[in-house]
């Protein structure tokens, strides 16, 4: 057929019609090139014919009246009968598709679907030329409901066929989807083109250039999620009802999981969000009471891998933890208690075993800590409770039921044990690893000065004596502890390591120094010189008098000294100071045997080199020991059978005489005679807690006069908290003891009182 | 995209070009995309020998240009009358010569050389009175006196003093 009279609008529109009847109906069978150029020339032809120019725009000016004159474009006739056409396409679409049902509506609606806008595509091109002019003339004059050829396609299907059967469609899909959670195969691709072609319909109704997923999100994804609501309710109801808490935990997981697969399968992404959101409100939601009844079971038994999933997906609906989190506060806090409760009984209160205490601490929060970190994800907040539980039982147990400083001592007597010297040293890496473990205890511990003090204390005792295992550990130790607490806390347990370097270089220039001045002393003579604000040492509470060859060194050192630094006092601890002597009267030896002493000891003993026999009042006025350390001193010689005691078997006391043991006789060459007694060590823990008591009070007042010093008036209360938060990090103050330590301050004139209940700084 | 595009004018001339040249033509374009590899003559109804030749020569010579997107209407494009030399010497062309290109290049869907053509025009009318216009192109005034006088109160805001 040829080109049709571009003047004719009857025989051009028929020669189209017959063309594009082609396109739609029967595009399979090929299309040649002439009928494809012959109905792009005849829509240009009809465009740019002149005879139209005339009538259209007649028409024009009686409608409009602004066109008067100006070239106007044409294709509206065209335009107008393309609608016609597709509309009676479509009418017979709507009647054919009332004969299928179900997957046959789905393929039937997919096939013409596809051919309707394979067509629209060709049809587009073919009519570009009134796309190029009439339509966008029109577009840009602003008038409504005028479309592109190809989105005119879609926005009749949309009006003309989608609206009719969408529904129907719609069920049928349902039906499939229902069909797969059943657990039948179903052809996906085929819901997937559905969902493309709701999503195609969807036109921005002031640029139709771009979609919107507004017909898709009402006519699809609603009923989408309606019907999965109702499906999963159904079948969650029915599943608990039959079976158990962890078996339904189970199902939920997988169902979920189908979900967001299907998702990606056939679904339109933009799904993702409100299905997950509807599942998880039927399927963890709804059964959230029951899932938080079943967790005390889970925990008491143990059930990471249930533990986990539980808080997968409570985690996914919102507030879901919350009441995990609670449970599992009060569930490790019990579990620390009982802990406790288990040692204490076995290994009775008073003389616990740090280590065995601190290890049971430890178990209860290494185990917690690894439930944490396998089934809920290391999540922040449960380290929270896990904190807040730890915190509980560390502090208040039944080992601390008398006094909260227990903990704090026990940790450091641990620290203690593992850092001092011992046969059973452990490993470099292991005794880092169980420093590392005291600070995981340490953390939660709220007396914090208490342990300060404590482990001070033995530090002190560590480095007087020689007995540290290791620089390192102890350098290493006291660098966790200054992490924790900062500087202050450990300043002076660092002077403490400085004072014992710089004796020691002190020692070596004090030896120079004799070699250059030739001096020769009878006692090889060392000390430390330890500064008294940061070592918690006292002085003897006993007179001695020392052995004049020990005198004679010390002021041959003070000399030295005083040269070096003027004006500075140093006061001797002989309660902690020893020495070595040599025995060379004993008879059966082939080498003499060496003793290991105290100082003290070392006095009473070299008087034996004036005297063999000596009266124990004579020794007493010699020595000038008090007779706590006297009788400690003789005791351990009669033991040992250094000396001999008349009469035999009696205790230390007047009217005894001891004479020395000619036969004394040992394994060991070197022979240790100093031997501490128990009962010294009982008092020191005392008194140890008696300057806590003392340290807290000045704590306190200082922090007082600190905050009224800056803020000048403050009411009572407030300053109660504000001191509390300013020690806390040390130790946690009672408010009685606050209070008190205010009325000190105010009989002091530190401060005064107002009216109002509030408090004024006195400068 | 090597193949060979064989044209056919309304005077039953063959012009063989290479495919991308063939392409610059949104319409032969669109058509390739449709209808798959074809191996007969496409027929150009609208366009005869000399004009054919003369696109395609267009065609040929812009065959690199980088494809102008559909929304490229931005005002600088649209009010400059700047033409490239090549354009302007290709361009220089008898007159009846230059509206058949016009048209073709309209009905073959070439945009960029239906600018130049209508650039072209816009540059032979610039800085003409109505009278000298109308002896350019051969129009006859079919105005009355008293139409011309209300067209010109009408657009005197446009006027140049």
């Amino acid at each position: 057929m040829d080109v049709p009279n571009k003047d004719d609008l009857e025989q051009t529109w028929n020669y189209l019609e017959q063309g594009i009847e082609k396109i739609m109906r029967d595009l399979n069978s090929g299309m040649d090139i002439r009928t494809y150029m012959g109905v792009y020339t005849a829509v240009h032809n009809f465009c740019t014919s002149a005879r139209a120019v005339s009538t259209s725009t007649q028409q024009l000016h009686q409608t409009a009246g602004v066109h008067r004159g100006a070239a106007h474009l044409l294709g509206e006739d065209l335009y107008k009968n393309l609608i016609e056409y597709l509309n009676s396409h479509l009418e017979g679409l709507k009647q054919e598709s009332s004969k299928h049902v179900d997957e046959a509506l789905l393929s039937y609606y997919i096939r013409e679907w596809n051919r309707y806008t394979t067509a629209a595509k060709y049809i587009n091109h073919l009519f570009k030329y009134l796309n190029r002019h009439w339509v966008k003339r029109e577009m840009d004059e602003g008038k409504k409901n005028i479309y592109d050829v190809y989105t005119l396609h879609l926005v009749q299907w949309g009006s003309q066929f989608f609206t009719a059967v969408q529904k129907h469609v719609m069920d049928s899909v349902l039906k499939q989807v229902e069909k797969q959670r059943n657990g039948e195969t179903i052809e996906t691709a085929m819901v997937k083109s559905i969902v493309d072609s709701f999503v195609s319909l969807g036109l921005d109704e002031n640029d139709s250039s771009k979609s919107t997923l507004e017909v898709y999100r009402k006519y699809f994804e609603t009923p989408f999620l309606e019907a999965t609501t109702l499906y999963y309710q159904l079948e969650s109801k029915q599943f608990v009802a039959e079976n158990s808490v962890v078996e339904y935990m189970k199902k939920a997981e997988t169902r979920l999981a189908e979900e967001a697969h299907r998702v990606e399968v056939y679904l339109h992404p933009d799904i993702n969000g409100p299905l997950m959101k509807a599942c998880e409100k039927v399927l963890i939601q709804e059964h959230a009471g029951l899932l938080k009844d079943e967790f005390q079971q889970l925990l008491d038994e143990d059930r990471q891998e249930d533990l986990k999933r539980m808080y997968n997906l409570l985690s996914r609906i919102p507030g879901g933890l919350d009441p995990l989190r609670t449970r599992f506060e009060v569930h490790v806090r019990r579990a620390g208690i009982s802990a406790v409760d288990k040692i204490a009984a076995e290994g009775g209160e008073k003389d616990l075993d740090p280590k065995v205490y601190v290890d049971a601490l430890l178990e209860v929060h290494t185990q917690y800590q690894n439930l944490v970190n396998m089934a809920f994800k290391g999540e922040a907040e449960f380290v929270r409770s896990l904190d807040n539980a730890c915190r509980e039982f560390v502090n208040r147990n039944q080992v601390c039921k008398s006094a909260s400083t227990r903990s704090p001592e026990l940790l450091a007597k641990y620290a203690d044990s593992l850092l001092r010297k011992s046969a059973k040293s452990a490993e470099e890496a292991e005794l880092e690893g169980k420093l590392t473990a005291i600070m995981t205890v340490f953390k939660y511990v709220e007396d914090k000065d208490v342990f300060q003090k404590f482990y001070s204390k033995m530090l002190a005792k560590r480095l007087v004596n020689f007995t540290s295992a290791s620089d390192d550990a102890e350098t290493s130790m006291i660098g966790k502890l200054k992490e924790a607490c900062g500087y202050e806390y450990t300043n002076k347990l660092q002077r403490m390591f400085q004072d014992m370097q710089i004796s020691k270089d002190l020692n070596d220039n004090y030896k120079q120094w004799l070699s250059e001045k030739s001096i020769k002393t009878s006692v090889d003579f060392s000390c430390q010189v330890l500064g008294t604000s940061f070592w918690p040492l006292n002085p003897p509470n006993t007179a001695f008098n020392a052995p004049e060859v020990i005198n004679n060194a010390i002021s041959t050192f003070v000399d030295f000294y005083n040269d070096k630094h003027s004006g500075r006092k140093l006061s001797w601890l002989w309660h902690l100071s020893k020495g070595d002597l040599k025995a060379n009267y004993c008879r059966g030896a082939k080498v003499p045997y060496t003793f290991q002493v105290s100082t003290f000891q070392m006095g009473v003993l070299l008087l034996f080199n004036d005297q063999t026999s000596i009266s124990y009042e004579s020794i007493e006025s010699s020595v000038g020991l008090g007779r706590d350390y006297l009788d400690a001193a003789l005791g351990a010689f009669v033991k040992q059978r250094v000396l001999l005691v008349e009469p035999a078997g009696s205790k230390p006391g007047p009217g005894t005489t001891y004479s020395l043991n000619f036969d004394f006789k040992s394994k060991k060459i070197r022979v240790n005679l100093n031997t501490v007694v128990r009962a010294e060590q009982k008092q020191e823990v005392e008194e140890t807690h008696k300057t806590i008591e003392e340290d807290r009070k000045l704590l306190m007042q200082s922090a007082i006069v600190r905050i009224m010093k800056a803020r000048k008036v403050l009411k009572h209360v407030v300053l109660v908290q504000e001191t509390i938060a300013q020690i806390k990090s040390r130790f946690t103050p009672k408010i009685p003891d606050i209070k008190k330590t205010i009325d000190i301050l105010l009989e002091k004139e530190y401060l005064e009182r107002l009216d109002g209940e509030r408090l004024g700084y006195l400068a | 995209m090597a193949g060979k595009i064989i044209l056919q004018s309304n005077d039953n001339a063959s012009i063989e070009i290479d495919r991308d040249v063939a392409e610059r033509s949104l319409l032969i374009k669109n058509m390739l995309e449709d209808l798959g590899d074809i191996d007969e003559p496409i027929p150009i109804a609208n366009v005869n020998e000399a004009v054919l030749r003369k696109v395609v020569e267009w065609c040929e010579h812009h065959r690199a240009d980088p494809p102008a997107s559909e929304n490229d209407d931005t005002d600088a494009r649209k009010r400059s009358t700047d033409i490239d030399e090549w354009d302007q010497k290709f361009m220089q062309v008898d007159q009846e010569m230059l509206f058949e290109i016009i048209l073709a290049a309209n009905y073959l869907d070439i945009k960029p050389l239906l600018d130049v053509g209508c650039k072209t025009v816009a540059n032979m009318i610039k800085g003409k009175s109505p009278e000298e216009i109308r002896k350019t192109f051969n129009i006859q005034n079919d105005f009355t006196p008293e139409e011309e006088e209300q067209i010109r109160r009408e657009n005197e805001w446009a006027e140049d003093r």
